[in-house]
């Protein structure tokens, strides 16, 4: 049978539109399940938190990652996306960003829209991780209301205008500065870490963290296998999160700022980075604690430039970060006496800097699709944007918090244990840990 | 100073930052190898401190 010309014409277009839609169906699929490993980093936060509280306050913090979870979600979805879309020039909002309103066809259920659930979900798990990253500097004495109210704020407001200036292909970070930061080290993790910075300040240390002359307590936390399992986990969930840093299309794989990559470049410079930072933290700490955080600290340092670095470099400079981060966490602890319970503000805040810096050192004149070419000065700039936008609302609102004593808990409930102060469950019921001398469950002065 | 192998992604295949030339690859590799062999030196005399410390105490 011969076929006419309109006949091959119509098979065409037909294959044409079946592999438009395999394209569409594919891109669908890779950010749910980024999204879904992204989880993987929530249950890492929560159980590298418990894992470094003390026994009687277990519970209470992983309350508070349940609840930075929980009320990120829908306050992302109210008006988190929307300020990523409406923001990329500064402070002028932008006209995509109506897709971003609760209200538009985007947000909801509609079969013709393959893309925007998905990324919104995908940003919201990065909204969520951005929160966590503050909660465990915090821990043992910080109100779960406050710590409630600042996670929002950081998560559903803060880091996602920094995304909207500096990790979108119009942000103004990109088009003025050149500002090249592949996995978000900047405005995840700088803002985050200096967010944290401001709270902690406000905060103060935990009771009995300094003594009167200035030296130091080690308060170790109940349980440092789950801490270093948690930690596991999100490095396992990295592998999500970096997925979600790429953009499916039906030309190929690009970064956020629209530069060709692919799954393969950040396969190498993700696994050498984290082994990069987990070698150089033992070098320095031993201490398994930092050799997991240690793995952070070297995706994190080599985050910016992971679609363009050749791996032995990430090793090389993943290493350095390693080696280095630990110090600047002990400045931190024993000389400003800021009492970060897990080492966030140089983990994350500080590595934030050494990844878009390294990036302008290592990589500089690499050319963006939008703006100028990567250079130092141009990541200097950004970085202190960054941590100026992490740590001016960070201090401004923890203050707000603790003027209204919403902050911190009280001396009595954080000498007793949050746990046995507010949470309605037992940790360790069948244990006789000392900090659970009566193991009876509270009960909330209404009952 | 420009440290980026490329100026244009058009075209662009393969691109090893800072390891372009035969020369600082080797040079990015020895670090790489030197690295990882002073930590594990240096582990080795960690464990040998801690064994002796260990076995006086002891």
């Amino acid at each position: 049978m011969n076929e006419t010309t309109t006949d091959v014409a119509a098979k065409i277009e037909a294959l044409e539109k079946s592999l438009a839609m395999a394209n569409t169906l594919n891109s669908e699929i890779f950010y749910w399940w980024c999204t879904a490993l992204m989880v993987a980093i929530h249950a890492g936060f929560l159980a590298y938190e418990m894992g470094a509280s003390r026994s009687k306050n277990a519970l209470a913090s992983g309350i508070k990652n349940i609840l930075a979870f929980a009320f990120i979600v829908p306050t992302f979805y109210y008006v988190g996306w929307w300020i990523y879309l409406a923001f990329p020039t500064g402070l002028t909002i932008s006209e995509a960003a109506s897709a971003g309103l609760p209200w538009s066809a985007n947000m909801g259920p509609n079969v013709s829209d393959h893309a925007s659930g998905v990324f919104y979900a995908a940003f919201t798990l990065f909204a969520a991780t951005t929160a966590s990253i503050m909660s465990g500097s915090a821990i043992e004495r910080i109100r779960i209301s406050g710590f409630t109210i600042l996670a929002v704020i950081l998560g559903s407001v803060v880091w996602n205008l920094g995304a909207a200036w500096g990790w979108h292909p119009q942000g103004w970070l990109t088009t003025k500065f050149g500002l090249h930061d592949t996995a978000a080290a900047g405005c995840v993790h700088t803002v985050a870490g200096f967010f944290t910075l401001g709270v902690l300040i406000n905060l103060g240390p935990r009771i009995g963290r300094y003594n009167a002359d200035g030296s130091i307590n080690e308060i170790t936390g109940h349980s440092m296998p789950m801490s270093l399992i948690g930690l596991m986990l999100i490095v396992m969930g990295f592998f999500g999160f970096l997925g979600g840093c790429i953009i499916y299309t039906a030309d190929g794989w690009t970064t956020i700022y629209n530069t060709p990559t692919n799954l393969s470049a950040f396969a190498f410079n993700t696994l050498l980075g984290v082994a990069g930072g987990m070698i150089g933290t033992y070098l320095v700490t031993r201490d398994p604690f930092w050799m997991m955080s240690g793995a952070l600290v070297g995706v994190i340092a080599s985050g910016s430039g992971l679609d363009v670095y050749y791996p032995g470099l990430t090793f090389i400079n993943s290493f350095l970060a390693g080696c280095v981060i630990p110090k600047v966490n002990d400045i931190i602890i024993r000389k400003f006496k800021i009492d970060d319970a897990v080492g966030a503000v140089a983990v994350h805040g500080f590595t934030g800097i050494w990844g878009l810096v390294s990036m302008g050192v290592l990589a500089a004149g690499y050319p963006n699709i939008e703006g100028p070419a990567v250079s130092l000065m141009g990541q200097v700039a950004s970085a202190i944007v960054f941590v100026l936008l992490g740590f001016i609302p960070g201090y401004v609102f923890s203050f707000a918090l603790k003027m209204v004593g919403l902050l911190r808990a009280s001396p009595d409930a954080e000498l007793v244990g949050l746990d046995k102060t507010e949470v309605p469950a037992l940790a360790y019921p069948e244990s006789h840990i000392p900090a659970f001398a009566q193991p009876e469950p509270h009960v909330s002065p209404a009952e | 100073m420009n440290t980026a192998p490329i100026t244009t992604w058009e075209g662009v295949e393969a691109y090893f930052t800072l390891a372009d030339k035969p020369a600082t690859l080797m040079i990015i590799c020895a670090l790489g190898v030197l690295a990882g062999a002073y930590t594990l030196v240096s582990m080795i005399r960690h464990e040998n401190a801690c064994y002796n410390y260990t076995k006086k105490k002891h």
